[in-house]
């Protein structure tokens, strides 16, 4: 009979090797060889399926801006949560961790998006058993 | 497109037609709420989240029930390990995991009866082995995908293209988000809407044949009754390229649907396809109420996707 320590453990292996799986295969997208970490001030924000796409303006180091297209996941899930078109509005300014399209076009994928304070964008939604989710089990 | 333009019309029509169809006989009950005409009442909005897995892991082996402690272990470690804030593993497995946690929406807790997986038969809890057949199927379809990933959209699966989710049923198996359904019923009718890739169901109760066997379907064609108070409803006639873990499109699907309390439907399916596994395997995956509203998912209109991938690969071709 297993006790429950081995139980626990076999546990372990189990969920690190469940996959995430998005609407994408995103390596079909993007390229894994290409990180990027852009720091941009939102323009639009398209609220569309199956992805939402933050359109922002990255200032480089020369002064020309550019304009990325970043990719995040189905709006459904955030609209269930009370996110709604106001809660990320034009102007704010976001730190983009991902990577970038294979086409070499200025796309990439929202990896993680936080805003310059080290806040992750929508850190308050509940539900996602995240950390920093109030309704997340406590450790 | 016309696949979904047909579709719609059907669903439509299917409305239209429910209104002046007779209802079966009522079956006996147990107290829970019935429609006026008489049907055990499954209408609502359901969600099936739930971090339990589909099959059990081998690390599980023989191990077919968690007690209570090993339950609420288990959803600690799994919200741990599967936050997709986590960011270990390499680049490729990196960018697998495609966003942060809070776009996904998977649930938060293992099945009521805590079992170690969603499939209950065969009892070893995993889907039964593939036959020779489909092991060729599934080789030629690797085969084909290692030839021309990404030539045409015809190439990508059909989710990518914005028709089936692989999950979303029939049968309906949870995912990473949109996990949500809405049962409506009119007398003779129940309509399953699906709120990923956005499909209504609408399975007829009037004992009427399935389509001729020429007829296939995405979802396949699907009829029900009522055993007591259980909805049961048979799918057959799928697509070549409806693909379940493994199915092949004479897949015999029968699901049941059971109110056993207000909040919760305990659905359970059968897959019997003998040209695809070498035995039928049956799943238990409750569905709970949940609050609306279900949004609707206009996937191909956004699917920007489609696009960005194929130029990807037209980009690395030279």
């Amino acid at each position: 009979m297993r006790t429950l320590i081995s139980v626990l453990a076999a546990l372990s292996v189990v969920g690190a090797t469940v996959p995430v799986r998005a609407h994408h295969a995103f390596a079909a997208e993007f390229d894994a060889k290409k990180p990027i970490k852009l720091e941009g001030t939102v323009t639009r924000v398209e609220w569309i399926n199956p992805h939402a796409w933050i359109h922002i303006d990255v200032k480089r180091s020369d002064g020309t801006i550019e304009k990325w297209m970043i990719e995040g996941g189905t709006p459904n899930t955030l609209f269930r949560r009370g996110v709604n078109k106001n809660s990320l509005p034009v102007g704010t300014v976001i730190i983009v961790d991902g990577y970038q399209a294979k086409d070499g076009t200025l796309k990439g994928n929202g990896r993680d998006i936080t805003f310059p304070d080290g806040r992750k964008l929508f850190i308050g939604s509940t539900g996602t058993g995240a950390p920093g989710d109030p309704q997340a089990p406590p450790k | 497109m016309m696949h979904r333009f047909a579709r719609t019309t059907m669903i439509v029509a299917g409305v239209l037609l429910a209104g002046s169809t007779l209802a079966g006989q009522a079956p006996a009950g147990r107290g829970l709420a019935r429609t006026p005409w008489g049907d055990p009442d499954l209408q609502g909005l359901w969600t099936n989240a739930t971090i339990t897995p589909f099959e059990r892991p081998a690390s599980l082996s023989g191990k077919e029930v968690l007690t209570e402690r090993e339950a609420a272990e288990y959803e600690k470690e799994a919200l741990e390990t599967r936050n997709a804030d986590n960011r270990g593993g390499g680049t490729d497995a990196d960018l697998g995991r495609a966003y942060n946690q809070f776009w996904y929406d998977r649930g938060t807790k293992v099945v009521g009866t805590r079992r170690t997986s969603l499939v209950v038969d065969p009892p070893d809890g995993r889907v039964p082995p593939l036959t020779p057949d489909a092991q060729q199927r599934a080789a030629a379809r690797a085969e084909a995908r290692r030839r021309s990933p990404a030539d045409g959209p015809e190439d990508r699966s059909l989710a990518e293209r914005c028709i089936l989710w692989p999950t979303a049923g029939p049968p309906m198996i949870p995912g990473g988000y949109n996990n949500n359904y809405q049962i409506l019923q009119a007398p003779g009718y129940v309509v399953i809407l699906t709120e990923m890739i956005h499909d209504a169901r609408i399975i007829p109760l009037d004992g009427r044949p399935h389509a001729p066997s020429g007829i296939r379907q995405w979802m396949g064609d699907s009829r029900g009754r009522w055993d007591g108070h259980t909805l049961v409803v048979t799918t057959t006639n799928f697509t070549d390229k409806t693909n379940i873990r493994g199915s092949g499109p004479n897949m015999r699907l029968v699901e049941r649907f059971t109110r056993v309390d207000a909040d919760t439907i305990d659905y359970q399916f059968t897959v019997d396809d003998p040209a695809s596994f070498t035995r039928s395997g049956t799943a238990a995956i409750p569905m709970t109420k949940t609050e609306g509203p279900i949004f609707e998912y206009a996937c191909h209109e956004g699917n920007y996707g489609m696009t960005n991938l194929l130029r990807g690969a037209r980009a690395q071709e030279k």
